[in-house]
């Protein structure tokens, strides 16, 4: 999106520098000073609000607003000529010299208090959202973990399943059969591991994982916080394997206190799996998303 | 007098300010024209799918297509399409069976095979309400329509897309559609009950309570849909509140299934207004683009009510107080696991007064499910209860015949001591854990209640003997359950019982059980947290200081006023 973003922006700059220029030369004289900037602020904010997707925060959205009107502010007040054309409607209005910005004056004069008034009451009334609570997506692993009676020690252990056709351990091999087919007979061992491996993933974790490893599933919905995103390039593309594998096999229940324990559905998988089963089953989300892990150095 | 106003208009701001107005409109006219355009050239990136007969489909496309499947479509439809790849046991509603070319989502007649449009379309949005997902953003323009061509070539075994004798493909004729009015809905709600027959297996109110023990084609038991939740809709394109999705349905009937055309036997504008009723049913709520379903806001309000908490569920207060929508997964953390959840939702409301406060539940609930009454004896992993329905059927309408029926049940748990833990720590949403227990009240069709401390999956709930929370109201009609529970705001049992205090957030979470669909103990639906707050009164400071803000910018706005007429003096 940013490219058809800095799109938008470079378009209405053109637009309004054309519109502008009609203006100069049909009336002789383009859109003052003041309108300029209140014009500049309210397309800013429109781009923000709604053309932007997904949504950003309204937090962002004020901080970004706040920027705006401040650059606004600085290029209006960089001359003198331009600060004066941009106090001119201003003043007059409030000179009220002519029956017209008499009118306008009566109309502003009118607006500002209701809208403060009604700025007020939203701002001071009780709005009863939920608390903001920050969570620790990926917390310090442990060094060492016990799964199913045997020690893991997490810096050295090695996924048994990212092997090449001679059984050796092969760091870019998903990397060679990212398109091929897992239900092929003749495939190589990686791929039948992988193939198992989809088999669990599609037996227990999509229902919140998603059929696209993209947090989408069927249950995920009813979550707070959602399920990781595999898709998404923060989450085990950024991991080693074996942190992938500490959060599978002790699930939710087992992150620490920053991690926010109470509120994962993530099962401990050790005691619906096999340390094998995990194994595979994290072969196959790295070569269906197409990442592979991070090492340790 | 012309030249007065070319005058004016040179100079006066406020009609310049209209010139801005315009420039401004015409700006965010631009921005939606733009906008749709983006959305159009993500859509479609010159793919063309044939909304009619299909063409054979070239080697290039089905060899792209096959490995597409095989990546990503094998793991529920299967290697041979017969939809029993290996999530397909799990799944309810199941995956798709492409061999005999029956697919539900159609613009075509009853009967006959989709165009090759519907199935991308399908492909593109996804399914509502099931495991399918949108397709959109994930495979490409192309690669949808390459999978399509491998599916309707190599997997649709029993039926040819290309054979002119056998196939033929009438799309549906729209006609003249009705706008929605209350009379349009009047009307719709006559055929409903009357000359469609619809009543009969989405029941009285819409919910799908009519027939239940029906089968679709392939032998598994199948339900009707419960037209009060458009967002589940399989066909509605992710677009859930748009009656041109059930004109489509009604017309062409969905194949395989119970639901039948009704092209013949009622005229377009009966249809009309059927989908402008049925549409009418669901309630308005801003649907979450990613999940296809309603938004979800965390926190339950509960309005302080004066006197005594109503106890009839029609009450205004209560029709009139806040209503929080609960999303419901199934619980598949710990055994027994609950695959498939008949349940996905509960409404929740709250009143409290000067000494109590009461919930207000309602939920859809197909089958009334009454067991004996449930003694505190709360067993969690009760032997009996199947992890995975035999067969893969799902234990959902199975009660008849064969399956254990279960008291239905609602649950509302809190931590014990929430006071007592730094915020933001919880006990665990699953009946707690060992440092921090749980308050879990539990409310059963046979008209029991019970109230449990919960320290964890592996400790059973314990039963307590304090009969604090009191039933108000419990009733069932029409494929929807509908509970109120009151309890003392403060208790005695500190310790165990959860302390309602005014204007703070309380941990609260929500279980329920589907008798019917043999729920029972940790074989259930959940929802994560959420927090009860009892609204304090409003302060009067909200009806003092605005007013006083008004006031102050009116004092500035004479200042200023008063400043510059002495300047123009």
């Amino acid at each position: 999106m940013p490219i058809e973003l800095i799109l938008i922006e470079i378009l209405t700059l053109i637009l309004f520098l054309a519109g502008n220029y009609f203006l100069k030369k049909t009336f002789g004289r383009g859109v003052s000073r003041f309108f300029q900037g209140i014009l500049f602020v309210l397309a800013a904010y429109f781009i923000f609000k709604f053309v932007i997707f997904p949504p950003i925060p309204s937090a962002l959205l004020y901080t970004y607003m706040g920027l705006i009107c401040l650059v606004v502010f600085l290029l209006l007040s960089s001359t003198d000529s331009s600060w004066n054309e941009f106090q001119d409607p201003i003043i007059k209005t409030l000179e009220a010299r002519t029956p017209g910005f008499k009118t306008v004056r009566m109309i502003t004069f009118g607006v500002f208090p209701v809208l403060a008034g009604i700025g007020a009451y939203n701002f001071i009334k009780p709005n009863f959202q939920e608390p903001i609570e920050l969570r620790t997506v990926h917390p310090a692993p442990p060094g060492a973990i016990q799964v199913h009676g045997s020690n893991m020690v997490l810096q050295e252990a090695k996924s048994p399943f990212r092997v090449d056709e001679q059984g050796k351990y092969s760091e870019g091999i998903e990397n060679k059969y990212l398109k091929a087919n897992p239900f092929d007979e003749k495939a190589p061992p990686y791929m039948k591991y992988v193939r198992e491996g989809g088999e669990i993933f599609f037996q227990n974790c999509h229902f919140c994982h998603g059929d696209n490893l993209d947090a989408r599933g069927m249950f995920a919905f009813a979550f707070n916080p959602i399920p990781a995103n595999f898709t998404d390039p923060g989450t085990i593309a950024q991991l080693q394997e074996t942190f992938v594998f500490w959060r599978v096999a002790k699930g939710g229940i087992g992150l620490p206190r920053e991690g926010f324990p109470w509120a994962s559905a993530m099962p401990p998988w050790e005691k619906h799996l096999t340390t094998d089963e995990m194994w595979k089953v994290i072969e196959f989300e790295y070569w269906h998303t197409g990442y592979y892990p991070r090492t340790w150095d | 007098m012309k030249k007065d106003i070319w005058y004016r208009i040179k100079s006066k701001p406020f009609l310049l300010s209209l010139a801005g107005l315009a420039a401004f409109s015409f700006f965010s006219l631009f921005f939606i024209v733009l906008g749709s355009a983006e959305e159009k050239k993500a859509g479609a990136e010159k793919v063309s799918v044939s909304p009619g007969r299909p063409d054979k489909a070239s080697p290039e496309d089905l060899e792209s297509g096959k490995n597409i499947y095989f990546r990503k479509c094998v793991w529920c439809h299967g290697p041979t399409g017969a939809g029993d790849g290996p999530a397909a046991d799990r799944l309810w509603p199941r995956p798709r069976n492409f061999n005999a070319g029956t697919f539900k989502i159609r613009h075509t007649a009853s009967g006959e095979l989709p165009t090759e449009e519907d199935l991308f379309l399908t492909v593109t949005h996804g399914l509502p309400g099931s495991a399918m997902p949108s397709w959109a953003g994930i495979l490409s323009d192309k690669e949808r329509m390459q999978v399509v061509r491998f599916v309707r070539t190599e997997l649709v075994k029993d039926r040819n897309f290309l054979d002119k004798e056998t196939e033929e493909f009438h799309k549906i004729e729209f006609g003249k559609q009705v706008a929605t009015s209350k009379e349009s809905i009047e009307k719709g709600k006559l055929v409903y009950m009357t000359k469609g027959k619809c009543v009969e297996c989405h029941g009285n109110d819409g919910r799908g309570d009519g027939n239940k023990t029906q089968k679709d084609e392939w032998g598994f038991p199948i339900l009707p849909a419960d037209l009060r939740k458009c967002w589940n809709f399989r066909g509605n394109r992710e677009d859930p509140y748009n009656p041109k999705n059930i004109f489509r349905e009604v017309s062409t009937g969905l194949n395989g299934t119970p639901m039948p055309s009704f092209a013949d036997v009622l005229s377009p504008e009966d249809r009309w207004n059927v989908a402008n009723f049925v549409i009418s049913l669901c309630p308005p709520k801003k649907i979450d683009p990613l999940t296809a379903k309603p938004v979800l806001q965390f926190v339950v309000k509960s309005g302080y009510n004066k006197g005594e908490i109503p106890s009839d569920t029609n009450d205004p207060k209560w029709v009139s107080a806040e209503s929080t929508y609960v999303g419901l997964a199934g619980q598949i953390t710990e055994k027994p696991r609950n695959f498939v959840r008949l349940v996905d939702e509960v409404w929740v409301k709250s009143l409290y007064n000067d000494k109590e406060i009461a919930y207000y539940f309602e939920w859809d609930d197909r089958n009334k499910s009454v067991a004996q009454p449930e003694s505190g004896n709360y067993e969690l992993q009760p032997a009996d209860v199947k992890e995975v329905p035999p067969g893969g059927e799902p234990v959902a309408v199975k009660g008849q015949d064969g399956w254990s029926v279960y008291n239905d049940s609602i649950g509302i748990q809190f931590p014990a001591k929430w006071e007592q833990l730094a915020a933001p720590e919880k006990p665990r949403f699953i009946f707690g854990d060992e440092k921090n227990p749980v308050d879990l009240w539990k409310w059963n069709a046979a008209g029991g209640i019970n109230e449990y401390t919960g320290k964890g999956i592996s400790n059973p709930l314990t039963p307590r003997d304090g009969k604090n929370v009191k039933i108000v109201a419990s009733e069932y009609k029409d494929g929807r359950w509908k509970v109120i529970l009151k309890r003392d705001r403060l208790t005695n049992d500190k310790d165990n019982e959860v302390q309602f205090t005014l204007g703070q957030y309380i941990p609260t979470s929500f279980y329920i059980w589907d008798g019917n669909n043999g729920d029972k103990g940790a074989k259930t639906s959940i929802s994560t947290w959420y927090y009860t707050i009892l609204k304090p009164p409003v302060p009067n400071n909200v009806y003092v200081i605005p007013p006083v803000v008004v006031l102050v910018v009116i004092g500035f706005e004479f200042w200023l006023r008063r400043k510059f007429e002495k300047k123009k003096k």
